[in-house]
Parts: structure tokens; sequence; C-alpha cells
């Protein structure tokens, strides 16, 4: 399977009369984007704000990040299943706007999924987008049914966001790009002898699929996480669209569809191929409630592992809590399989840190990456808001509690609700440590 | 800032063993080791040195504890040092649970040194900063470096970094903190694969203690020929609790006589269990301990006799090492005691 990725890199997000990109800058009409988000009735209220690393703002809450992206060849949109007629991702040609993204925030109310971001201050650079130019949608819906519940499918405002991604990516469609990725890895048979000699290494996934509701989960080519067992994927497929973010869990330790997207484990993954290993694909595999399920999931992933000859994995947990029974079950049995592992997730040591780390441990899982700990105490100075910080208080997000807002705007909050702060895609800078 | 230190008889020069059961010595100034120790810090002032007998300090705790504290309650000071003891155990104990005492009692960091076979390590290491410190007396200044820099870094409010990087034994404590070099976690977990791909040495971020797994003992063959014995975790104790086993946190197991008795009744027994309501344990200690039940298998002739004693523990936030202690103790009297079998309740 062949991907280009035509890269179009922005420095500035402006608006403007025309939604264009030219010379680095992406200038956007607003009203025209605004229509593109009022296509659905549900939302009752949306503006556009642009956001720049260092402005003294502080998002809230956020609840989605999505890459524009524009698919020019080979496929059906950039999230098929989703926002477009089921498609094959992976192949032909997509044309991105890069060093930039859409953030959606709701203009009211959060929940326990939702997540803040800050621009500056101390806590700029604990999320990627931090340090990026952002177009920020902040939108009101009717979704009544949700408004009080903590748990929240966010259905009508991400949808929006994957909409106006497309649509502002359609104005790089037809130019060249400054900058063309190709991700080519041909099917396990057809590669070189060379390639075929290095070690397999296979990337399995654990993307967050516990909600025995629908419409929260993980979305793979629009079907639900939660109603799939591990399967084999290409990952350029990942990397083309195939899967949205769920919209459940606290939020920094969830993926963002923006991180999906550009799946910076793939792309070393993708580095190392043909050098150091031979990269044998992806196992997207599920996080379930009920230990059959996890019993049953980790045994099926490790028997694809085994047919596809892989001698190492790379195990990535979207959560933590009870899913670190099903990240460090895929480990063992990896490792009991003979494929030799490193393991990627946060932590949750509790506020005082004394708290085990994970819910499972097992010595078997002897490589492991930490993201951060997500019960880490934040104190955030005031800042000029977009959204609602209250929503950090009032609706159960993850990290926060009622009392957690001062009133001169400074507030505190856990790890747990800074939004997918601990970049379990591969992006986090931070890690722990004993103290 | 200002500082106490607290160092045994022998650094505290009044004796050797012959002087391990000296009584706290509270001094104006300072004496041995602390004035190396107080030369090293530009902004720490240790105003007094106190000296313990290491026998005293480990086998009447309560009564030193009580002098020192009488003592220390009139001083004004912001850090507290112990030590360096060394690979001295009595000694490193005593480090050990004064730094906890002291540093519970008035919220100071509390810093001392030991070697990493000192046992006061294992037992106090997460209570206080124990650096990590040489096996004898010839190690005092390589050992009280580490112990002054990380009271200067203090003092002059410094960032304090991982355990490994100051050089004091992890106190079962995790934070965040940046990643090395910034390098991002994608790298992070490739670059270790690479390495255990390679069978090369590469560090975990995250260890994982190694559990003990040891092998059940093979099945009773033949019952009605068995002693058994009873086990718990309970903490059910005569009504006094005569050897003041700890509710929580249990540093000692007890054994007690039930020749004669049908059941454990309320009363003469409780529980002194701080990890669940113990309510409905106290009404029938048998819940926690079941004698009743036992010598009415016994009666039938299901097994051949119950021992003569049970024995019991509290099982809420017993460190591991104290457990497996407990084990290893009780399985010695027990096999003493021809036991063939034993039935261990926990809660």
């Amino acid at each position: 399977m062949r991907l280009e990725v035509g890269s179009f890199k922005v420095k500035d997000i402006v608006f403007g009369d025309k939604t264009a990109y030219s010379g680095g800058i992406l200038t956007v009409d607003k009203e025209d984007a605004l229509r593109v988000v009022r296509e659905d009735p549900h939302i009752t209220d949306a503006d556009l704000v642009v956001v720049r690393p260092g402005d003294k703002v502080r998002l809230c809450p956020v609840k989605e990040s999505v890459e524009f992206r524009c698919k020019v060849s080979g496929g059906q949109g950039a999230y098929p299943g989703v926002t477009s007629p089921l498609g094959q991702a992976g192949m032909g040609r997509t044309h991105v706007l890069s060093d930039v993204s859409l953030l959606a925030v709701g203009k009211h109310w959060g929940g326990f999924q939702d997540g803040l971001i800050d621009m500056a201050g101390p806590y700029q650079h604990y999320t990627i987008w931090g340090d990026m130019v952002n177009l920020v949608l902040v939108a009101d819906t009717d979704e009544l049914f949700e408004q009080r519940e903590q748990q929240k499918k966010n259905h009508a405002i991400r949808w929006a966001a994957m909409r106006l991604a497309e649509h502002v990516a359609e104005c790089v469609r037809g130019l060249e790009p400054e900058q063309t990725d190709v991700y080519d890895l041909p099917p396990l048979p057809d590669r070189d002898e060379k390639t075929k000699a290095l070690p397999g290494v296979v990337y399995v996934l654990q993307p967050q699929t516990q909600m025995e509701a629908l419409g929260y989960n993980t979305l793979v080519y629009g079907w639900d996480g939660n109603r799939m067992l591990p399967t084999f994927m290409h990952p350029n497929e990942i990397l083309d669209g195939c899967l949205v973010s769920g919209s459940f869990m606290p939020s920094s330790s969830k993926i963002s569809t923006y991180e999906f997207t550009t799946n910076p484990m793939i792309k070393r993954l993708y580095s190392e191929h043909g050098k150091t290993i031979n990269f044998l694909g992806v196992i997207l595999s599920t996080l379930n409630p009920k230990m059959e399920e996890k019993v049953r999931c980790v045994q099926m992933a490790g028997q694809i592992a085994v047919n596809l000859g892989a001698k190492a994995a790379v195990v990535v947990e979207e959560g933590y809590g009870n899913p670190d029974v099903d990240y460090t079950a895929m480990l063992v049995e990896l490792e009991r399989l003979g494929i030799k592992t490193v393991g990627l997730s946060d932590e949750a040591t509790g506020r005082d840190g004394a708290s085990q780390p994970l819910v499972s441990m097992n010595p078997a899982t002897d490589a492991l990456v930490t993201t951060g700990n997500v019960s880490q105490f934040y104190e955030l100075p005031a800042m000029e808001v977009i959204g609602e910080l209250e929503a950090l208080a009032r609706d159960g997000n993850s990290g926060g509690w009622e009392g957690c807002i001062n009133p001169d705007g400074s507030c505190v909050m856990e790890n747990n609700g800074m939004f997918c702060a601990n970049h379990i895609s591969g992006y986090s800078k931070r890690t722990c440590a004993d103290f | 800032m200002k500082a106490i230190h607290y160092i045994n008889q022998f650094f505290g020069q009044v004796g050797g063993e012959d002087a391990a059961d000296c009584k706290p010595i509270f001094h104006e100034g300072l004496v041995g080791c602390s004035n190396i120790l107080n030369s090293m810090m530009p902004h720490v002032d240790i105003t007094n040195t106190f000296v313990v007998g290491d026998n005293y300090i480990t086998n009447h705790t309560d009564e030193a504890l009580a002098e020192i504290f009488d003592w220390l309650d009139k001083k004004e000071f912001d850090i507290f040092f112990a030590g360096p003891a060394f690979m001295a155990g009595r000694y490193g104990v005593g480090c050990g649970l004064l730094c906890k005492a002291v540093s519970e009692r008035y919220g100071v960091p509390a810093i001392t040194s030991m070697n990493e076979e000192n046992p006061g390590v294992e037992e106090y290491r997460r209570s206080c900063f124990i650096f990590k410190g040489g096996r004898k007396a010839t190690f005092m200044k390589e050992d009280l470096e580490p112990m002054a820099r990380f009271a200067e870094k203090i003092a002059t409010g410094q960032q304090l970094l991982p355990a490994n990087e100051e050089g004091y034994f992890p106190r079962g404590i995790r934070a965040e903190i940046p990643a090395p070099d910034g390098r991002m976690a994608a790298d992070r977990v490739i670059d270790m694969l690479l390495k255990k791909i390679a069978n090369e040495p590469f560090q975990t971020e995250l260890v994982i203690p190694k559990t003990d797994r040891i092998p059940p003992a093979p099945a009773v063959k033949d019952l009605s020929k068995c002693k058994i014995a009873l086990v718990s975790s309970s903490g059910v104790v005569p009504f006094d609790n005569p050897d003041r086993i700890q509710s929580a946190s249990a540093q000692k197991w007890g054994k007690y006589s039930i020749v004669g008795k049908n059941s454990l009744p309320a009363g003469e027994y409780k529980t002194i269990h701080a990890g669940f309501d113990p309510e409905a344990m106290c009404k029938v200690p048998d819940r926690g301990i079941p004698v009743d039940a036992m010598r009415a298998y016994e009666k039938e002739g299901k097994f051949a006799k119950l021992h003569d004693y049970f024995y019991t523990t509290v099982g809420t936030g017993t460190t591991q090492n104290y457990a497996a202690k407990f084990g290893r103790e009780i399985a010695a009297d027990l096999k003493q005691a021809n036991v063939d079998a034993v039935v261990l309740t926990a809660t």
C-alpha cells in the first residue's frame, strides 16, 4: 500500500475574504467556514478564533483536535465511513496543512472526557497544541439529552470539526505540495530479502473502546470499536483517517484524531523499516471492561502477531485504570509467545505519588515507557478563557472538581483534565521518575 | 535554615558496645561528625547534636521518643539529620525510626545515610531521605557530602531531582518530570525496542518490582492423619492484645494457646485490624480465626488434631518484607511442632 502525503507548512492562520493557502499563510473565510459548521442543525452557536503559541489564553472544554486534510486521489475523503462514504484509506494522495490544527471547544458544556489547553505559561508545552497555531471552533449545541451528563458523545461539535477541517483543506487540493512524504509498505511476501531478514515488528494499538453504549468509542472506518475484535491493519490506514478519536476516558490519556493521522510512532517505525526492522504493520486491538473479553482479545492479537512472524512489538494503551489489565496482559502474552515488547502508557500514582502506578503489573513487562502521571497536581495562573472555564469544575471533568477555580481565574487541576496531554500517540516529552 | 543532628553513642564519643544502652544526651552545641557536616553547608546551621545508644533507641523506642520529643519541642529547626549509619544495623534502624518520627511530628525533611545492606533502608526508605552510603565509617566524609548537598538545595529553594539523581533510595513516590533531552515517547519506545531486540542493556522507565513466587506445597494425602494449625492476618488477638501487635503496618505476630477452647468468645478475643469495620468480627472472633468450625471437624475426625496455638498478625499496610519475615518465622515454628497443614485466613 502506497500513500503520498503532500504537506503545506502553515506559519500563521488569518481571516479573510477567501479561504486560501499562500506562502505559509492560511487565510480562512470565516462566514463560509461557519456555514459548513452549521450544516448540522444541532449546532446552535459557532465562532472561530485563532490562537498562537505564547498567547495568554486557556482553551476549555476542548473536545477534539483534527488535522486539515483533503483526500486528493485514491480514496473517499478524509474520514471514510464517518464524514464521507466508506472507502479504502491509506492509498493515493492526501494533502494536509501541517504544523497547525483545528481545535473544537465547547462554548458552554464540558464533561469527563473533555480537556484544557494553555497557549502560554507554565503548561504551554504540556500539549503539542501549545506549540502550534490553532484554528479554534467554539460552538454550542442543542444536544440537551447529554447537556448535564458527565459522559458526552459530543457528536455535533466533533463532526463539525471534521467537516470544517476537510472544507478548509480543500484550498490546497489543486496545489503542488512543498513536501511529499511517501509511505510505501508492500505486502509481507513482496518485501526484499534484506528487509525480510530483519526482525519483524508490529505496532499493537489498544484504542479506547470500553464504553458499552455506542457513540463514545474510537471509530474504525465509522465502526464503533466496542463491537470489534483485534484485526491486522496497514499503518497507512491509520495515517489516512481510518481512526476517529472517541469521546470517553479522562482527557489526558486520550489520543486525538489529529494524533492518529500524524502518529509519530508509525512515522518512526517507517523510518526504521528496511534499516533495523521489518515493520510488519498494525494490530488494531481493543480495550474491554470484562475479563473474558480482555483474555479473548489478548489471545487473538497474540495469534496474529505470531503468524505474521513478529519478533518484537510496541504495545500502546489509550487509557488507564481498568484497561491497564488489557495492557499488561497483552505485553505478558506477547512475551510468553517469544515476542519482545516495549509498552507505552501513562501512570496513576495518586496525588501523593505513592500509589501503584498501574492497576495490573507483571515483572515480564521489563521495558516500559511512561508519558505522564494522570494524578499529577497542576496550579494554573489566570488567563483569558476561550470556552468556559467553569466546565472544568462543574461538569465532571476528570481533572477538575467543584471549587478548583479561584475567584481570580487561576485554578488547580489534575493532569487527567489536560487535553490529550500524556500524548499516548508518542508525542509526550514527559516521563515519570522515582522520588 | 537550622538543623538538628542525631548520632549514636559511638560517633557521639560516649563509648562502644558497652555504652549502647545510653539514654539520650542533649548537647548545647555540636559533637563529633556534626562538625564536619555543619562545615559543608553555608546555608544550613546545625545548632545541636543529640546522642542516643543503639540499644536504647531500638529496645526502648517509646521512652526514647518521649524524651527526645520533650527536648525537640523547645527547639526551632527546619531540617533533621541522622547518621550516617553505614552498615550498622541497630544504628540504621535508629536513624530511620527517628527520621520518620521527627518528620511526622514536626513536618520537616529528615535526611540520613546508610549502606544498601543496612536493614534500616528497606524499613524506612519510604519515610525519609536515606542516601546511599558506604559500608563503614571510613566513608564518613563521602556519605556526609550528599546529605549536605541535598540540605543546601532545600535551604536555597532549588528544584529537587529524582531519587537516583540526588542519590537517595526511592521513597515509593513517583512524579512527572520532563523527559531527558526532551526526547519524545515514540523515539524512547523505538530506541528501547531496538536495544531489546539486539540484546543490549536498556533502562525501563517504570520498574516493575519482582515478586517472589513460592511454589505451593504438595496437596495433603490423608487429611484424617493431619495436624492442622490456624494462621491468620485477621488481627484476632486475646482481648488485651498482650503483644501489642500494631493495628496497621504490623511489625509483629503473636502465637496464642487454644488448648481446651471450642471457640474464641467475644470479650475474650477481638480483632485489632484497622483495615475493615471490626464490629462483626469482634462480635464473633471465630469469623477471623475459625476455632469453632475446626473443633467441629476435629471431633468428626475429618483431620487428626488442631494445633494447640493459633498465629496471628494484621495484614493491612504491612510491608512485604515484614510479611515474608513473619511467614518464615511462623513456618519454622509450625515445622518444629510437626504441623502438617495450615488453614490461612485473610481479610
